[in-house]
């Protein structure tokens, strides 16, 4: 079956296996920048926004999202110019490994968008899904408190 | 990674009727899909058709008077965050609801999927015991409303394959009368529970009018444990009722061993939250 998404604000039109999940069709067509790990929506590194909201591609049916807007981490922000999301976790060491990534900077992106403001409790429910065996999580809760004033300043650093 | 191999095609219905429709006409090779979590992670293989009920309009949790009305297709994350639930007895289903799985896997899971699948270690189904919610089945023609002891009579799975849940009711409770807690025993904090307990105690003065206790991830699916309802009925809350409540939970309740603990483990936690949830009802 073919499916469409707008994804990072382009349209594409794949064909598809009706029984795939989102994780399988987005890397096979090129955009390997979302990881896939556990297939069981655990550890949260294949994290896509849908419509706006963080979910587990690996757990997410392809025909079931068909015509949503899809978000990877290329869609927020580019290498010459990262979010300050993605400049708040180079500049707090909350990168190490980097498979975790791209699913937590996502997920604090989604969080940010809702509230801009957010406690360290609402940061550490927001990353919950997305475990990070390297970092010990200490470093992306800096990471998020320090985006936020990134983006209050109103300037990317 | 395909998941479901066996699929062939997918519905995209525009009326509940329809969904049944395609329902009955391929049955034990047709699954209705909510959020999708729980048919992606535990592949049917013999699913052939697929039935998305995401064009039904059935997304939403709305204040109906005396009553909360939360359409099959909501998420765990709509209903933390709709407006209707926020003070909902006292805001405590609300943080219930926000401490179940993670932030990703509550975008997916919806209310319809998770009474419609009824895994054993199911939250929610023990929180709907708990709050007694109706849960309306319809064929797209006739709705019915049953509460979710009904839901789950003989052959429930075969109903479902006749009609979709549409809708789960919620009771406004005056929570000058009723006290209502649910306590999880997990190992993390993104775990599935090792056993789950829900109370629901409908007060006059001091005194339990009447009660209702669901207890789930038994590992047997959620239940409504009558005798500790009984032996709550006409008693006055204190600590003692606390002590012996929790005695009486611990010796009475079903639990089974599975190998991630033994039914004597699940037995104790359901005593303790059992008498936890009775000291707290006593600070209101």
């Amino acid at each position: 079956m073919k499916v469409k998404y707008i994804i990072n604000g382009k349209e594409e039109e794949y064909e598809i296996h009706p029984g795939e999940v989102l994780l399988d069709v987005l890397r096979r067509n090129g955009h390997t920048e979302i990881k896939g790990n556990c297939y069981l929506g655990t550890c949260g590194a294949c994290t896509v926004l849908i419509d706006g909201v963080p979910h587990t591609s690996c757990t997410i049916l392809a025909a079931k999202v068909n015509g949503k807007e899809i978000t990877t981490i290329k869609g927020i922000g580019e290498l010459d110019s990262p979010h300050p999301l993605q400049q708040a976790f180079v500049k707090t060491g909350a990168v190490q490994c980097g498979f975790c990534t791209p699913g937590a900077i996502l997920s604090a992106y989604a969080l940010l968008k809702k509230n801009p403001d957010p406690t360290e409790e609402d940061i550490k429910k927001a990353l919950d899904g997305n475990l990070c065996r390297c970092t010990g999580y200490v470093q992306q809760i800096e990471a998020v408190k320090f985006a936020v004033k990134l983006l209050k300043e109103g300037k990317n650093e | 990674m395909l998941k479901l191999k066996g699929v062939e095609e997918v519905y995209y219905p525009t009326s509940v009727k329809e969904a049944v429709d395609l329902l009955r006409k391929n049955k034990d090779v047709a699954e209705v899909v909510g959020g999708g979590l729980d048919i992606s992670v535990l592949p049917n293989p013999r699913i052939k058709y697929l039935i998305f009920l995401d064009k039904l309009n059935l997304n939403y949790v709305k204040d109906a008077g005396e009553k909360i009305k939360i359409g099959a297709m909501s998420s765990i994350t709509d209903m933390i965050n709709a407006e209707p639930l926020k003070d909902y007895l006292h805001g405590r289903v609300k943080e219930i609801l926000s401490e179940i799985a993670t932030e990703l896997l509550r975008n997916q899971i919806t209310v319809g999927g998770s009474l419609g699948k009824r895994e054993p270690y199911s939250d929610i189904v023990t929180l709907l015991y708990g709050l007694n919610a109706k849960v309306v089945l319809s064929d797209g023609e006739w709705d019915e409303e049953l509460g979710i002891n009904d839901l789950y009579r003989e052959n429930f799975r075969k109903g479902l394959k006749e009609r979709i849940i549409k809708e789960v009711i919620l009771e406004k409770y005056d929570t000058g009368k009723f006290f209502f807690s649910m306590k999880r025993h997990i190992r993390n904090a993104t775990d599935i529970a090792l056993l789950n307990e829900a109370i629901l105690i409908e007060k006059d003065g001091n005194k339990i009018k009447n009660a209702i206790v669901a207890v789930g991830a038994r590992p047997k699916p959620a239940y409504l444990f009558r005798e500790a309802t009984e032996f709550l009925k006409g008693k006055e809350l204190s600590k003692e009722l606390a002590e012996e409540f929790g005695k009486f939970v611990e010796s009475n309740v079903e639990t089974g061993t599975d190998i991630r603990t033994t039914a004597e483990y699940r037995a104790h936690i359901a005593g303790v939250f059992a008498k936890r949830i009775i000291l707290e009802s006593l600070e209101g």
